[in-house]
């Protein structure tokens, strides 16, 4: 008789455990912990210090794409930061220094005397745009400002060459030619000053 | 004897389940967990590395705006999750980390001259009308401003890493290109393109209240789209 009770009693407790592992299972189903943080940047006004009226007539558009690194030396490693910088540089002529005496016309025929082709704007590099490519130790602003500076440099050697004015020139004559001639003028004579 | 196996048996149960519970509570981890660094250094090559794309082309800037913002970044870690169906949003204490990016960058508006023809011009008498093609905008140029972006890094968080700095620098450039819409830009592209023919044209023998520069059309909200070049 009192084995009976006990195997009730534990029959019981069993069920109560299971049921009670059913109820838990079923209460905790939609449990998660996450820990993070946003990675979106915050909301803020984008503010016009200055708007500039301009006349600046690209001919040739050279894009770049510079990788540029820094490295400092460790007592047991070295730290190396390494980045990408895009940039476009645009080449022609800036038509406020067109000269009132710039265009002769005379019947159908027509000479034109175009100011120097240059480098339009110094401003070129896309900063935001930059991908940082590998970075190991710690990099201050100073470093990424540097970074910046030898990434201009480099694009100005590589892309402001002699071979590129000449490039611009050539089909900033070319475009102004057939500018002209769809004005309807036969005889057109384009100069770039040099 | 037999009430002391029951006991330690029911115990048994009970710690077993407790272990099979806890493992079905799933727990994310911070997914911004930075990887290990790791040896590649060895491998880059340090020699600069240069690609160009040069083109041909014929456009006349006519507009400049130089625009600044403060990018800003509130990178609080967080505690989020769900327990017996009670949801909780816990703020993690000295683990805060802030940033501000000041940026300047200057966007333009041009007409692009490539495709002109005799179609863009119209003649009566001595009038002249010139029909410029639709003005297109660029983000020619974007500067951080290193030297006053200003971070706060709590006791417990790792420094923003170069790759984190180059997202949220991205991200700044997005929202500016997004508020292009709001500036006014093409008005004022329109207006200057003017300034810039009409001295030519009277060179060429036309008096200026005979000179017409003229676009397409007034542009809407939903030509922004199409004139707003996000690549150059």
């Amino acid at each position: 008789m009192a084995n009976k009770i006990k195997i009730i009693i534990a029959a019981a407790i069993l069920i109560v455990i299971i049921a009670g592992f059913f109820w838990l299972k079923s209460a905790t189903k939609d449990n998660y912990i996450s820990l993070g943080s946003s990675e979106a940047i915050d909301p803020t006004p984008t503010q016009i210090q200055a708007i500039k009226d301009i006349g600046e007539w690209e001919f040739l558009s050279v894009s770049a794409e510079e990788m540029v690194d820094t490295v400092r030396k460790g007592f047991f490693k070295d730290d190396e930061l390494v980045r990408i910088y895009y940039g476009t540089l645009r080449l022609g002529i800036d038509m406020k220094q067109l000269a009132p005496d710039a265009i002769t016309v005379n019947g159908d025929s027509l000479q034109m005397t175009l100011p120097k082709v240059g480098l339009l704007d110094k401003d070129f590099i896309d900063e935001a745009k930059t991908k940082s490519f590998y970075e190991s130790g710690k990099w201050s602003n100073k470093d990424r400002e540097a970074l910046y500076q030898k990434a201009y440099r480099q694009m100005i050697l590589h892309c402001l060459t002699k071979e590129n004015l000449e490039a611009a020139q050539t089909n900033g004559e070319a475009q102004m030619q057939h500018m002209m001639q769809q004005l309807g003028y036969k005889n057109v004579t384009i100069r770039i000053e040099k | 004897m037999n009430r002391k196996r029951l006991i330690l048996l029911a115990c048994g149960i009970v710690l077993l389940l407790i272990i099979i519970l806890l493992l079905t509570v799933r727990c994310e981890g911070n997914s911004k967990q930075e990887p290990a660094p790791t040896t590649l250094a060895q491998g880059i090559d340090t020699v600069p590395m240069l690609i160009t794309q040069v083109q041909k082309c014929s456009k006349l800037y006519t507009a400049e705006y130089r625009v600044h913002k403060i990018i800003t970044h509130d990178d609080a870690l967080r505690l989020k999750g769900q327990l017996m169906s009670k949801a909780f949003d816990l703020k993690v204490p000295l683990a805060d980390r802030k940033i501000a990016i000041p940026m300047d960058a200057k966007i333009k508006a041009y007409i692009d001259f490539s495709e002109f023809s005799e179609k863009n011009i119209e003649r009566s008498g001595d009038k002249i009308t010139i029909i410029l093609p639709d003005p297109q905008i660029v983000m020619t140029s974007s500067k951080i401003d290193q030297k006053n972006m200003k971070q706060y890094v709590g006791l417990t968080r790792a420094h923003f890493s170069d790759e984190e700095l180059a997202s949220y620098q991205q991200q700044g450039r997005e929202a500016i290109i997004k508020s292009i819409p709001d500036m006014g830009i093409t008005e004022t592209a329109q207006a200057n393109a003017a300034k810039v023919l009409v001295p030519m044209m009277k060179q060429l023998g036309y008096e200026e209240q005979n000179i017409t520069i003229a676009f397409r059309k007034q542009y809407s909200p939903q030509d922004w789209n199409a004139l707003i070049k996000l690549n150059d």
